[in-house]
């Protein structure tokens, strides 16, 4: 079995090839016909990387020890779910993930174009299975996932997956981060395409649009899910620690929010076809780049990368082709790409989303420097230094306030230009919102909290106003004119300017997910040593350690406490941290466990059990951290209702 | 003026009070520290490199001790793995303040003290308010943040 995943792969490889000569020759000649061919082989690749991937779930699932990944990768008892998210728990496997990934995109997109796009269509083959290819001379020849242990040292169980891997999120959230990553290859492929053939007008982003929006949301949601992770699992307290692998998904997802802000200007206006392409460029470049920051281990994090040298490197010049290409491309059609256009004035919609664009580039700028940091300096002085979390919040945090308040500003702004009057009736009742919040929140809890979390809540609150008063004055106005009740409004709303309203919703996603970042500014933490039948206190939560006993498990032993949880003098729940040792992999975990409420989380590790039968427990109060996971939730709804497909979606304006 | 000098001009611009505001804001220590491993700690001396430092190396085997009443962990790390070929040089005694030591620590494992030093010569010790642990080699890169405290 695991022999035809190998010769797939070889097959896959030649395919492609003939997909990127045959792109080069229709584009070149503008014949159909090899267009068609172009279009056929990257099916070809598609079904034969699938067949490859099934080869290696297959084997997976069926204990192949012959393989060096299997073996590596998982072990006879781990449930078969864990085995099959092995694929993607090691290196050999996510690069095979990421190829069909991008193959079943590529598939996707040419269906799409089927009958349009014909002159695109060749180009956008090329650049897609270029990077294919890439992928495919990687996983043939450099770390093939069907390498095979040598004759006679085939063992009958595996090592297994990192423990830490083997939980439920993990088995989505990398998936849902390649989706992400690979799907950005779609418009930049297109955008490529139009550079090369001379088509510059909208076609190529009005054809990737909902691409574009797929990639970004799940790169969006992918990115909360690894904090969820982190969160439930690692065992420190916290959700996002400023890592270079964290960031190296988080950029990406900046420029392509510019991205998708920016692009609506072009359609409008006409205006800033450069800057388009080029963030669309950026976005697929720091894709590459996550990956290979992650891949090569030139950012000396806390983290193991046990690879060779010269991986590194081919993966830097593979990134480097792709990037001049399109870059160089881009060079040459620079003067047709000259807008019609100019900014009318400051005070517009286009000016307000310019602005948007220069602040996430302004907080791109920050995390790219934050974690190159130690390279950098040790470029120039020969010395590392690291720049900590404290260096991304204070640079980011009020770089994204200011971009908070443009969420309110942007959409009550009216485009070209906008009159002072319509400001001040626009905006009098979202501002009074805003200050009505800070006083309150400043008389409460002045001296508590600081500067920044209290601004950052007005703000949300003045945000929050803004999109309850969009919506309050177009369902207002179609009850009225219409007679349609609350509910039929709203929905058609949705319906009939998907884009605008889908959009508030996700503003309003992304509202909540601050609103718990800054609840971060005020957590505690204690760490304390109890005896059975002792407690401890964080303020107003009382802990009481009643008995530790053995975990019953079969992969995995060790102690879990049991904690009750008072509030004052009324019970919460019991509480159970564990202290696991997973057998095969002789590696402790700490599992925290989790007591969680809209205003705050208590979060209880158990640091171990005594040899007297104490328990160290570090607990930490966390506030407001629910609301990342309900703005997460708000979020993929409104990313759904901005990319639901509509019938007559092309006569909507936004 | 250009197109092109007004982007110039505005990207100057910005970048100038971000740097501005970087300088301002951001202190030595807290926000960014020198990266060693233990060997180049020693080679520069005592007291060179101020009250923050990250430095790289390897628990000493057996060295680990915990105080649980004083909230805090002895051990000593060496620049080498205990089992690598080379005969340990020098090795640093250090006091981790706290007992959460991440679940990675143990005997041999890859370690980054963050702190400072305390005392001279023979009786220097470092002081460390956070420990971080590297995987094992045995596991690939695959657990991103896997070995965060």
């Amino acid at each position: 079995m695991s022999d035809i995943g190998l010769y797939a792969l070889r097959f896959a490889l030649a395919a492609a090839l003939v997909g990127i000569a045959a792109g080069v020759a229709a584009g070149v000649a503008r014949r159909a016909d090899w267009t068609r061919v172009a279009e056929r082989a990257v099916w070809l690749v598609l079904a034969f990387v699938s067949l490859s991937m099934f080869s290696l779930f297959w084997a997976l699932a069926n204990h192949d020890y012959q393989l060096v990944y299997v073996a590596a990768h998982s072990a006879t008892t781990m449930p078969l779910h864990y085995r099959l998210a092995a694929l993607w728990g090691g290196q050999a496997g996510s690069l095979l993930l990421w190829l069909w990934m991008l193959c079943a995109y590529s598939a996707g997109a040419i269906w799409a174009s089927r009958r349009s796009n014909r002159t695109l269509v060749p180009w956008v083959v090329v650049m897609l299975m270029a990077n294919a290819t890439f992928f495919l001379v990687l996983t043939n020849f450099v770390t093939s996932p069907f390498e095979k242990v040598p004759p006679g040292q085939v063992l009958s169980d595996g090592t297994g997956l990192n423990p830490l891997l083997q939980h439920p999120v993990m088995m989505i959230h990398p998936l849902m981060l390649y989706t992400g990553f690979v799907g950005f290859a779609v418009p930049f492929s297109f955008a490529f395409a139009a550079l090369v053939t001379g088509e510059l007008g909208t076609t190529w982003f009005r054809t990737t649009r909902r691409w574009t929006l797929f990639a970004w949301a799940v790169l969006g949601v992918a990115i909360l899910l690894g904090g969820r992770w982190a969160y439930e699992v690692l065992g420190w307290g916290g959700y996002w620690a400023w890592d270079p692998v964290e960031n190296a998904s988080f950029m990406p997802w900046l420029v392509a929010t510019a991205y998708i802000h920016s692009v609506m200007i072009q359609e409008k206006r006409d205006m800033l076809k450069i800057w388009n392409l080029v963030l669309i460029g950026m976005t697929y470049g720091l894709c590459l780049f996550g990956t290979f920051l992650t891949r090569s281990g030139i950012v000396q994090s806390v983290h193991a990368f046990a690879q060779t040298d010269w991986f590194g490197k081919i993966f830097l010049a593979y990134l480097l082709c792709v990037v001049a290409l399109f870059f160089g491309a881009l060079l040459y059609r620079r003067r047709e790409l000259r807008s019609t256009n100019r900014l009318e004035s400051v005070v517009s919609r286009e000016a307000s989303f310019l602005l948007n664009n220069w602040i996430f580039l302004a907080i791109l700028v920050v995390v790219f420097t934050g974690t190159l940091f130690p390279v950098a300096t040790e470029w120039v002085t020969g010395e590392k230094i690291v720049v900590g979390p404290k260096f991304f919040n204070t640079m980011a945090g009020p770089l994204a306030l200011f971009l908070l308040l443009l969420v309110g500003v942007g959409p009550l702004i009216a485009w070209r230009r906008a009159s002072f009057a319509s400001i001040r009736r626009q905006f009098v009742w979202p501002a009074s919102a805003g200050v009505a919040c800070a006083a309150l929140l400043g008389a409460i809890l002045w001296g508590d909290v600081g500067f920044w979390p209290l601004t950052c809540w007005s703000l949300c609150a003045f945000v929050i106003a803004t999109i309850v008063q969009e919506y309050a004055q177009a369902i207002a106005a179609r009850v009225s004119r219409r007679g349609e009740s609350v509910v039929r409004a709203f929905a058609t709303l949705l319906r009939r300017n998907q884009r605008r309203y889908g959009g508030y919703i996700v503003h309003l996603g992304i509202v909540f997910v601050l609103i718990g970042v800054a609840g971060a500014s005020f957590n505690q933490e204690r760490l304390e040593n109890i005896q059975p039948g002792e407690s401890m206190v964080i303020e107003p939560y009382r802990l009481e350690y009643l008995t530790a006993d053995a975990i019953p498990e079969q992969h995995y032993g060790g102690a879990r406490a049991r904690i009750a949880l008072y509030r004052g003098e009324t019970g919460l729940t019991t509480m159970t941290p564990e202290k696991r040792v997973y057998w095969l992999e002789q590696q402790p975990a700490s599992i925290p466990a989790i007591y969680s409420t809209l205003q705050e989380d208590v979060y209880v590790i158990l640091t171990n059990i005594e040899h007297d039968g104490s328990a160290t427990l570090k607990v930490y109060r966390n506030p407001l951290v629910n609301w990342l996971w309900i703005g997460g939730g708000v979020f993929i709804l409104g990313s759904l209702a901005v990319m639901w497909p509509h019938p007559s979606r092309e006569s909507q304006t936004g | 003026m250009s197109k092109g000098a007004q982007i110039a001009v505005g990207a100057t611009a910005v970048a100038v009070l971000l740097a501005w505001y970087g300088a301002t804001n951001l202190e030595p220590g807290s926000t960014y520290q020198y990266y060693q491993t233990l060997d180049e700690f020693l080679a520069a001396g005592p007291g060179e490199r101020g009250d923050s430092l990250r430095v790289h190396g390897y628990v000493a085997d057996g060295s680990i001790e915990r105080d649980v009443g004083g909230k805090q962990v002895f051990f000593a790390v060496q620049n080498d793995p205990p089992h690598a070929a080379v005969a340990p040089s020098g090795s640093l005694r250090v006091v981790y303040l706290g007992l959460e030591t991440p679940d990675l620590f143990a005997d041999g494992a890859e370690v980054v003290i963050e702190g400072r030093l305390d005392g001279e010569g023979d009786r220097a010790v470092f002081i460390a308010h956070n420990v971080l642990a590297k995987c094992p080699s045995k596991f690939e890169a695959q657990a991103p943040e896997a070995a965060e405290l």
